[in-house]
């Protein structure tokens, strides 16, 4: 079995698409929700979100490459570059024929498939643009990296709503450890930022009016976001012998389902998913020091995961820092699980932890230490990054200090 | 049709019980609603009248609970005024004041 550690990261986010402005924007509790401007905005009663406002496509592609990919490749294809270039990763023509290519993604092209629904019944309009079928298959993104960057081992997407940048970056953390592969690029990536998906999401009355508050007393529900997080994951022997930077070395991987309510959290399921990550990892609840929660800002998920932590941590879970990047970073879905864990690795390597932002009041639910609002310099000699998916599909990831 | 009879037969309807087992008292709850089931109740009740009702998730859920612990669900008015969003007879309430608010607009 390999040890597996991360030497390249690459991000596309609210706040920020590189890794140095996504992390000084984290630890000083800079959110990157605000207006909604990507859509019009007359038929939403939410008009907030967590959107990428710096990215202009024409930066990265030409024009005519760019017609072939939807918001959400595009926010994969960027940040898989910048990772491939932090790792200062040189693939020979052995190593790319073995690549893993392994992203995680929950809503496909959804820019794409709006603007062709809406051609169709909207406008009554014939036909739709011949590129939809390539622009909106949630494998899209995953595809377009792997030509990108010329990856041609094993690879696929994993859709588990909230969780699938965690499921995919599992999956491929268990490639390089057992030797299928030998480096792997992994993440998630999501671009649903349009009207469908909002006037979905606010029929489901979990969205905030205001804003992201994890774990405080006075939180209103979540806010959707948008962004990509891609990984550059190797055996850290190669790692070594190649002098590449490495941010933190994955350690286990604990996956589990609820098999209860197709919204709520179960404590119990979501605390199967961490202890079988530690048990995985050989880590001692009590030699975790960090935890980056799921923590979306709802009542119920916020409430049921410190339960859920409460179970799996035991009495352990009295010394735990806690903390949400959703309070900054939005809810971005299938990308949450990788930008999250972009956070974790970072959180290790800075040995800072990162703050829960917009935290107000401590809620006697709510009952943990979730680091309110300024940011931590701390040991942490291991971490947990969490996601807990609608559905009940729970995926966890604990790693190390490098 | 009184709103009354609309929301026990909406109501009915998404819960798939016969209409005369509701009265005005009778609690959602004790129906066997899930939170889901009352956002659909909501949804339907709002595309009726085409009215909006302001009930968040999270107090649909503690609506239906059992054993809630005391505190009634309610659903917060545009004039921040809650009101009280647990029996048959409730929901009928919330509707005939939106009903009324946007008539008299």
């Amino acid at each position: 079995m390999n040890r597996v550690v991360i030497t390249g990261i690459g991000v596309v986010t609210p706040i920020g698409s590189t890794r140095e402005k996504f992390w000084s924007a984290l630890v000083e509790a800079r959110s990157g929700i605000g207006p909604i401007t990507i859509v019009p905005t007359e038929r939403l009663n939410i008009r907030i979100a967590a959107q990428v406002r710096d990215f202009n496509p024409a930066d990265h592609f030409d024009p005519k490459r760019e017609n072939l990919l939807d918001r959400f490749s595009q926010f994969a294809v960027v940040a898989a570059r910048a990772a491939v270039r932090d790792a200062q990763l040189e693939l020979s023509e052995e190593i790319a024929l073995h690549a893993a290519t392994i992203i995680g993604n929950s809503s496909g092209g959804m820019t794409t498939m709006d603007d062709c629904y809406y051609r169709l019944y909207a406008q009554n309009m014939p036909r739709a643009h011949p590129l939809s079928i390539p622009r909106l298959m949630s494998n899209a993104a995953c595809s377009l990296v792997s030509m990108d960057l010329g990856l041609k081992g094993p690879a696929f997407t994993v859709a588990s709503a909230c969780s699938s940048g965690t499921h995919a970056i599992g999956q491929a953390f268990q490639m390089v450890r057992t030797g299928q592969a030998p480096i792997a690029l992994t993440g998630g990536t999501e671009a649903c930022l349009t009207v469908g998906p909002f006037k979905a999401w606010e029929a489901l009355r979990v969205l905030s009016t205001d804003t992201c508050r994890p774990f405080s007393r006075t939180r209103s529900g979540l806010v959707l976001g948008e962004g990509a997080a891609m990984f550059v994951l190797e055996s850290r022997e190669r790692a070594m012998a190649r002098g590449a930077p490495i941010y933190a070395e994955l350690l286990g991987f604990g996956m589990s389902a609820d098999a209860a309510d197709i919204t709520a959290i179960d404590p119990d399921g979501a605390a199967r998913a961490m202890r079988a990550a530690l048990v995985d990892a050989k880590v001692n609840p009590a030699d975790v020091d960090y935890v980056n929660a799921h923590g979306t800002g709802t009542l119920l998920n916020d409430k049921g995961e410190t339960a859920a932590l409460r179970k799996a941590f035991g009495d352990s879970a009295e010394q735990l820092a806690v903390s949400s990047s959703k309070a900054v970073l939005g809810h971005s879905l299938g990308a949450a699980g990788a930008l999250e864990l972009a956070a974790t690795a970072l959180a290790l390597h800075h040995q800072t932890i990162p703050p829960t932002a917009n935290f107000e009041e401590s809620d006697p639910e709510c009952d943990l230490d979730y680091v309110p609002n300024t940011a931590r310099n701390a040991p942490i000699q291991n971490a947990m990054s969490s996601s807990f998916a609608f559905g009940g599909l729970n995926a966890v990831l604990v790693l190390g200090r490098a | 049709m009184a709103i009354i009879d609309d929301v026990r037969s909406i109501i009915a309807n998404s819960l798939k019980l016969p209409v005369e087992k509701l009265t005005p008292e009778t609690r959602l709850e004790d129906l066997g609603a899930e939170s889901l089931d009352v956002i659909e109740i909501v949804f339907a009740l709002e595309e009726k009248y085409d009215i909006a009702i302001p009930l968040r998730a999270d107090e649909a859920t503690r609506l239906v609970q059992s054993g809630a612990g005391g505190a009634p669900a309610k659903s917060n008015q545009s004039d921040g005024q809650d009101v009280p969003f647990s029996t048959v007879g409730d929901v009928a309430e919330i509707v005939e004041k939106l009903v009324a608010a946007k008539a008299s607009k």
